[in-house]
C-alpha cells in the first residue's frame, strides 16, 4: 500500500473531536473492499468486521482514533473577528500566524492574527499568549461572517502535506491518522487470508476529549483482546530520552499496568521472530490512550498498545517516518495471524 | 412559574440528601404520569408510557452545600464542601441544616489576607454556647444548604439552587402540559449531579433510552468584566454544543434547533469550556446514548444569589415539550 497517499487522504478529512458526523462516511470509504462488513455507530465510530472461520472464535478489536484536535467558533465580535475554543490540547503559542479553515455553511479560510513586534508591550514579549487573546480574521465584516459562520462551527488548521527527506512526512493530524493508516494497512494485508478469529477494525471518535469513542465501541463490541494503535513522542532536540522514541526504529510496544502482560509479550516475541523493528514504551500508569478506557470496559479486556513515534505532537507540523507505519502493519498482521494457533498462550 | 421555582428552591436537597426535594416533586407530578419510582441512588423516575421512541429527560434535583466535619468545644462547626463551593461566596452567608438549624458562615478574623481564604478558615456559628449545646442540633456528617430565598426582580429570579431547580421546574411544567404522544418518556430528577453526575449514570443504565435531553443551567457572558461567552440571560434557552463532559450529539442538537425554529423561539448556543453536566454521564452509558441539553442561562452560579430569567425558563418548557412529541 502507498501509505503516503493514504495518509494524505486521511489528513484531508476534517474530524474535530465530537464532530465526526461529517467525516465517518469518508473513513468508511477507505475500508470498503478490505473486510466483510462496515458499520458506523451512533458515536460515528467506523467499524470494519473481518469474519473468522474458527469454531471457538474470539473477538479481536484493533482501535485507532480518527478524531483530531481542533477548534469551535466561540464568538464573533462586532468587527467580524472570531474567537475560538479548543477541542483537545493545543499550545496557543503554535497558533500565532497560522492559517485555518472555518467549516461554516461553506468552507472559508482565515488566519490567526499575531500582533507585530512593534506593538508588543515589554510585558507581552515575556508572557505566553493565551487562546482567549487570539482571533481569527477572515477579512470579512461581522455581518458577512455571520451569514456563513455560526457559534459551534468547527475550525481546523490549514497546513500543507510536506514530504521531507528520508521517508518522513510532516502535516497536521498525523496523531492519529497514522494509526488509522496502519489499521487500513492491516486490513489490506490480511484481505486475502481467512483467519479463525473475528477481527473488528475500529476507527474511533472523541479520543482527544476523553477516550469516549473507544469507551462506547469497546462496550458494544465486547472484545476478548484489544490492540490500540496511537502515536507516541518521537525524539526531538531538547527533550528527555525517557519519553521520546527515535523515528524509523519501529513502533513502540507499551509495557505497564494498563497493558496485558502475556499479550504484550506475544507482540515482542512476534516482532523478534520475524525481524520486525520495535521499541519499548514504558508506561507506569495511565497511558493516556484508548487502552486506558478499553482495559476496564465491562468486566475487563486484555489490551495492548502500539505507538508510532511522532515528533511535534499536537501541532500543524507533526512529523513521522512512513517506515514506522509499515512496521506497525507488519507486526499486527503477523500477530493476528499467529493467534490462530497461539491464542491460549496469549491471553 | 415563579411560585413553583420559589417552592422548589426552598426545599432541602444537598447532594446525597435529596429526600425533601424528591417528596415535593413527587407530589407535584404524581397524578400526571403513568408510573413513578425511586431507584437505589434516589433518582426519581416518572414515566409516561408509550410505544414510540424511548426518551430520557433529566434535571438534577440536588444542590451544593456543606457537611459538618468537626464541632469544637465552643460549639463552632467546621465543614467540608459538597460539590463545588466557593470560600468567597460562602463568607457571611447563612446555611440551613436539614432539621432547620440556621447558622452563619464566617472566617477566622486573624487571617488578614482574604486572598488566601480557604474553606478550612471558615466555620459555622449556630449560636450554641458550647459543644454540648451544638451537638443537640448538629452532628458531624450532617449537611446544610445555603440560604437564599427566591425573589422576583423584573423578569429575573434571584435565588439559591436555581442550579438546577429551574431545570426541575421545566420538567414539572412539561409533565403537567405534555400533549398527546406515542413516545415513552422518562422524566428523571437525578441525584448527586454536583458530586460527579452520579445519579444520571445509573438512571441512564436502567432506562437505556434511544436518546436523552437534560435541562440544567449554564454560565453567561453578560456581567461586568466577565469571561467571553456568548450566552446571555433573557435571550432564550441555550442549546448545548459542548461542555467539559460531553459534546452533544448532532441529532439531538438538530432536533432542538429545528423545534425552536418551528416554534419561532429565541435560542442561543452554549459552548461551556469547563464543568460537566448530566449528559456527560448519560452519553457514555452502555455503549453510547445520543445526548443533548437545554441550558438555562444563569448568572452567579453556585452562589446563594443565582439569577435567571423567567422568560428563558418559560421558553425552555415550550422547547422541551415540542421536542418530545415529534
Ligand atoms: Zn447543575
Amino acid at each position: 500500500m502507498d501509505y503516503k497517499n493514504v495518509l494524505k487522504e486521511l489528513v484531508g478529512i476534517p474530524a474535530v473531536s465530537g464532530f465526526e458526523n461529517v467525516s465517518g462516511a469518508r473513513i468508511k470509504s477507505l475500508m470498503v473492499g478490505k473486510c466483510d462488513e462496515i458499520m458506523i455507530d451512533s458515536f460515528y465510530n467506523v467499524i470494519g468486521l473481518k469474519k473468522g472461520n474458527g469454531d471457538n472464535r474470539k473477538k479481536i478489536m484493533i482501535s485507532a482514533h480518527y478524531d483530531e484536535i481542533g477548534f469551535l467558533v466561540k464568538s464573533i465580535d462586532d468587527k467580524g473577528f472570531i474567537k475560538l475554543t479548543s477541542m483537545g490540547g493545543f499550545d496557543p503559542k503554535i497558533l500565532l500566524a497560522q492559517e485555518v479553515l472555518i467549516h461554516g455553511t461553506r468552507e472559508i479560510e482565515g488566519i490567526i492574527g499575531a500582533k507585530p513586534p512593534h506593538l508588543l508591550t515589554p510585558e507581552e514579549t515575556k508572557t505566553a499568549v493565551k487562546l482567549v487573546d487570539l482571533s481569527v480574521d477572515t477579512g470579512m465584516e461581522a455581518s458577512e461572517v455571520k451569514k456563513i459562520v455560526s457559534i459551534g462551527d468547527i475550525v481546523t488548521l490549514k497546513v500543507p502535506f510536506l514530504e521531507l527527506q528520508g521517508g518522513k512526512v510532516s502535516t497536521k493530524s498525523l496523531d492519529n491518522r497514522s494509526g488509522v493508516a496502519a489499521t487500513i494497512g492491516i486490513m489490506n494485508e490480511l484481505n486475502d487470508k481467512t483467519l479463525k478469529n473475528d477481527i473488528y477494525f475500529v476507527a474511533t471518535t472523541q479520543e482527544e476529549v476523553g477516550l469516549r469513542g473507544a469507551e462506547v465501541s469497546s462496550y458494544n463490541i465486547d472484545p476478548d483482546i484489544a490492540i490500540v494503535i496511537d502515536a507516541c513522542h518521537g525524539d526531538m532536540p531538547d527533550c528527555s530520552k525517557d519519553f521520546t522514541y527515535p523515528l524509523g526504529k519501529g513502533p513502540a510496544i507499551g509495557i505497564g499496568p494498563n497493558l496485558h502482560k502475556k499479550l504484550t509479550k506475544k507482540l515482542f516475541d512476534i516482532a523478534k521472530r520475524n525481524g520486525v523493528l520495535c521499541q519499548t514504551d514504558v508506561e507506569p500508569g495511565n497511558t493516556g490512550t484508548e487502552a486506558w478506557a478499553i482495559q476496564v470496559s465491562r468486566s475487563g479486556v486484555p489490551t495492548a498498545l502500539i505507538s508510532i513515534p511522532l515528533r511535534y505532537m499536537h501541532t500543524g507540523t507533526e512529523t513521522l517516518d512512513i517506515a514506522d507505519i509499515e512496521s506497525s502493519v507488519k507486526l499486527v498482521s503477523l500477530f493476528l495471524a499467529a493467534l490462530d494457533d497461539e491464542m491460549e498462550e496469549t491471553v | 412559574m415563579f411560585e413553583l421555582i420559589k417552592n422548589l428552591t426552598d426545599k432541602f436537597g444537598v447532594s446525597g440528601n435529596e429526600e425533601e426535594i424528591r417528596e415535593f416533586i413527587k407530589g407535584e407530578i404524581k397524578s400526571k404520569v403513568d408510573s413513578i419510582e425511586v431507584d437505589a441512588l434516589g433518582n426519581l423516575i416518572a414515566t409516561k408510557k408509550g410505544n414510540g421512541k424511548k426518551i430520557m429527560v433529566a434535571a438534577h434535583m440536588d444542590e451544593i452545600g456543606v457537611m459538618a466535619t468537626h464541632i469544637d468545644e465552643k460549639g463552632f462547626i467546621r465543614f467540608s464542601n459538597i460539590g463545588w463551593v466557593s470560600q468567597n461566596y460562602s463568607l457571611g452567608q447563612r446555611v440551613r441544616f436539614k432539621n432547620g438549624t440556621i447558622g452563619t458562615v464566617f472566617f477566622e478574623e486573624k487571617l488578614d489576607d482574604l486572598k488566601s481564604l480557604k474553606l478550612s478558615n471558615l466555620y459555622i456559628d449556630i449560636g450554641a454556647k458550647n459543644s454540648e449545646e451544638a451537638q443537640k442540633k448538629v452532628n458531624i456528617g450532617d449537611t446544610a444548604a445555603f440560604c437564599g430565598p427566591a425573589e422576583l426582580a423584573g423578569d429575573m429570579i434571584i435565588s439559591k439552587a436555581l442550579d438546577d431547580r429551574s431545570g426541575c421546574a421545566v420538567l414539572i411544567e412539561t409533565i403537567k402540559n405534555l400533549p398527546k404522544t406515542d413516545n415513552e418518556i422518562y422524566f428523571v430528577f437525578t441525584v448527586q449531579e454536583e458530586l460527579g453526575l452520579r445519579g444520571a449514570k445509573t438512571a441512564a443504565f436502567r432506562i437505556l433510552p434511544d436518546f436523552a435531553i437534560a435541562v440544567d443551567v449554564t454560565l453567561t457572558g453578560d456581567t461586568p468584566d466577565c469571561k467571553t461567552m456568548e450566552v446571555k440571560c433573557g435571550m432564550g434557552p441555550a442549546i448545548k454544543i459542548k461542555d467539559g463532559s460531553v459534546v452533544c450529539h448532532n441529532d439531538v442538537r438538530k432536533l432542538l434547533t429545528e423545534t425552536a425554529k418551528k416554534l419561532n423561539l429565541p435560542i442561543q448556543y452554549e459552548i461551556l469550556e469547563r464543568g460537566g453536566s448530566d449528559p456527560g454521564a448519560i452519553h457514555l452509558t452502555a455503549g453510547g446514548i445520543p445526548s443533548g441539553a437545554i441550558s438555562i442561562p444563569c448568572r452567579y452560579t453556585h452562589s446563594p444569589s443565582e439569577m435567571a430569567s423567567i422568560s428563558d425558563i418559560d421558553n425552555a418548557v415550550k422547547l422541551l415539550k415540542e421536542s418530545l412529541i415529534g
